[in-house]
């Protein structure tokens, strides 16, 4: 898998080269915005570790150019600031996730795998139910043509839902595979989840079967 | 008490200056009434001094005679109080009022024409008298012609005309100052506006005095408004230097880091684990400066007007959402759309995120956070179904800002963040027991007092209160 970090600072950059070459990367090393943008443009990668102080084009203006021209890269950010303005906007621009620095290398790599585990770990690339339409390659739902952002989990259970289709799955069920345990908490916190995802995609996406569990209407 | 208050100094000196004024106008009107009856009085004593004339004649002796009396009643009657006499050298003539007394010789030693004057008459009264000399014929010698009149009516009369107009002068003193105090009032009401504004401009940094003064108050309002942009730009300098520490400082921090990285593989482990401690360190000062000069920065006790407090929070969440424990939560938003709280729209979104990241931190799966907008106060809680807080020691949570079974860098500082803001905003935080099960924060701001109005709207300071 191929990753791109860009960073300026001669120190912190070959750093992080080192640490995701050892984690299995193939990485590839860049200093400016303008090199970054072309880069992530025309190459594929499966990551970009992206600074947000660089020189020529600033770290946000990269991303939101990469975001605009379709490319849907898994992308971490890093900044000196650390305040959650910085972090909302990062993520606003199109971010995936955010680290502060000064940061431990352990944990840089484990959320770029998380990144490119959460990405990867999704299969076919279009599943249509009814008027909902999963894009597993971006991540995204459609509700009636229309796109909706969800939450990671958000975007799973409706995954495990979109799997069983005509199937009534209980919250025990949907629980073990978003987590792998299943508990009494669990179910309330499902119960918690679809009352949130109603809110964003309508209610009568996500059916209730009382007693027995949960099913994507109209399948 | 002059020196403190305008209106005061305004009231007195319209008090005073419309006292003086009216009481010269008072002495004045009297003079001039006093004046005006004793001029048409002397102008009847004259009318009847011309009859005498006209009927004086000498006779043998040179004697004054008066050939027909004047008809007036009082003449004949003693002591009436309105005498004649004529004089001259060889003798004189004088009505029956005067009976054996005479009227004063005049001060003047000639007096060709009618003269007005004031004297003591006999009977001890005090006299109005005219008196003129004539020559009744060529050659002879002169009389004098003096016609009194006793005055007391006329001073009677003026002394009642006088009680009458102190009266009335005494009301208009009262309804002209009554028209000066409305007058006060009406020009002074732009300062209460003023201070109106001000304190609205205290509240909202991003405000100015609009211009709706007038034009004496207007350089007042622009040196206010000058001093609030002196002001904003002085919190905008201490926010990005906070900002421009961070990037100076945090890199060179991360590349010590990384220098470690590579002498500990080159095997030089003891001498770097110190290293290492003291990077924390370092890291750890850091971010508690920053985190304080952020907390300083907040001198804006604005309202979060614009700000739509779950908007806020769901940007917050789609952050956190992402993140490697963020991505088990479910999250569960209930804040009723009117809710304000009085934390500008950045600090509250550094407040509920470091408190959204420490629910998370702890969570099982779940984590609500809620508001309500009571008469009496504004309220937003967080609450986690973890483990919970022993409700002992939740006072060293706010203390050290951590939680207590915490170590490593970085956490916690948040809650110390939480903590000075709420503080300077004027609110308090509560811990307990979350109904979800574990930890509950509860953040309460008392409801302002004052108007909720923007300041730039325009109004017009006439039809303002």
């Amino acid at each position: 898998m191929r990753a791109l970090v860009v960073e300026d600072d001669p120190d912190v950059g070959p750093d992080l080269v080192r640490a995701l070459t050892e984690a299995g990367f193939v990485v590839d090393l860049t200093g400016d915005g303008v090199d970054a943008w072309q880069k992530g443009g025309v190459e594929d990668y499966a990551l970009a570790v992206l600074d947000l102080g660089l020189p020529k084009l600033d770290g946000l203006s990269v991303l939101r150019r990469w975001r605009a021209e379709g490319r849907e890269l898994p992308v971490l950010i890093l900044s000196a600031r650390g305040d959650w303005t910085e972090k909302v906007e990062g993520i606003q621009a199109g971010a995936d996730d955010y680290l502060a620095k000064p940061f431990a290398m352990g944990e840089l790599v484990a959320r770029a795998r998380g990144l490119v585990r959460r990405r990867a770990g999704l299969s076919s690339p279009l599943l249509e139910v009814g008027r909902l339409i999963i894009d597993t390659a971006r991540m995204r739902v459609l509700v009636d043509q229309r796109p909706v952002r969800l939450s990671p989990l958000e975007y799973r259970f409706l995954d495990v839902l979109a799997h069983a289709p005509g199937r009534v799955l209980t919250a025990g069920d949907i629980a073990e595979q978003l987590h792998g345990t299943a508990d009494a908490a669990d179910a309330n916190a499902i119960e918690a989840l679809v009352l949130r995802l109603r809110r964003k995609i309508g209610s009568d996406i996500i059916e209730t079967r009382r007693g027995f569990g949960y099913t994507l209407g109209g399948s | 008490m002059i020196r403190d208050s305008l209106r005061v100094r305004l009231l007195g000196g319209a008090a005073v200056a419309i006292l003086v004024a009216l009481v010269l106008a008072g002495i004045g009107m009297a003079w001039l009434f006093q004046r005006h009856i004793e001029l048409r009085e002397a102008a009847s004593l004259i009318r009847d001094g011309k009859l005498l004339a006209g009927a004086l004649s000498l006779d043998a002796q040179e004697r004054p005679v008066i050939d027909s009396l004047p008809t007036e009643s009082r003449y004949a009657k003693a002591a009436s109080g309105l005498y004649w006499q004529v004089t001259n050298s060889a003798g004189s003539a004088h009505s029956d009022s005067l009976w054996d007394q005479s009227l004063p010789r005049p001060r003047a030693a000639d007096a060709l024409e009618w003269r007005v004057e004031h004297v003591r008459g006999p009977f001890r009264e005090s006299l109005l008298m005219v008196e003129r000399l004539i020559e009744p014929a060529q050659g002879s010698s002169f009389v004098l012609i003096q016609v009194a009149t006793s005055d007391s009516a006329l001073r009677a009369a003026g002394r009642e005309f006088n009680r009458e107009m102190a009266a009335s002068l005494c009301v208009l003193w009262f309804f002209l100052f009554a028209a000066a105090y409305l007058q006060v009032k009406l020009g002074l009401r732009p300062l209460a506006l003023v201070k109106q504004h001000l304190e609205q401009l205290r509240r909202n940094p991003a405000a100015r005095l609009p211009a709706v003064y007038p034009r004496e108050i207007a350089p007042l309002a622009d040196a206010i408004n000058a001093l609030a942009d002196a002001r904003e730009e002085d919190l905008q300098r201490a926010r990005k230097r906070a900002g421009d520490l961070a990037h100076s400082l945090k890199t060179p921090l991360a590349a010590l880091a990384a220098q470690t990285r590579r002498a500990r593989e080159a095997g030089a482990e003891n001498a770097l684990r110190g290293v290492d401690r003291a990077l924390g360190a370092i890291g750890a000062t850091l971010e508690t400066e920053l985190a304080r000069a952020r907390a300083a920065a907040v001198r804006s006790v604005g309202t979060s007007h614009g700000a739509d407090i779950g908007t806020l929070l769901e940007n917050i969440i789609s952050v956190v959402e992402r993140t490697e424990r963020g991505e088990r939560i479910v999250f569960e938003v209930d804040i009723p759309t009117e809710l304000r709280v009085p934390v500008a729209a950045e600090d509250l979104t550094e407040l509920l995120g470091a408190l959204v990241e420490n629910a998370v931190r702890y969570a099982h799966r779940r984590v609500r956070i809620s508001g309500a907008a009571q008469a009496s106060a504004s309220i937003l809680r967080v609450e986690d179904d973890g483990p919970g807080i022993d409700q002992n020691r939740s006072e060293a949570v706010i203390v050290r800002g951590a939680r207590l079974d915490e170590a490593g860098p970085g956490h916690g500082l948040g809650l110390a963040i939480v903590n000075d803001l709420v503080a300077i905003t004027g609110g308090t935080i509560a811990f307990g027991r979350a109904g979800l099960g574990g930890l509950e924060v509860c953040l309460r701001w008392p409801a302002s007092s004052e108007s909720e109005e923007p300041v730039s709207r325009p109004f017009h300071w006439l039809m303002r209160r």
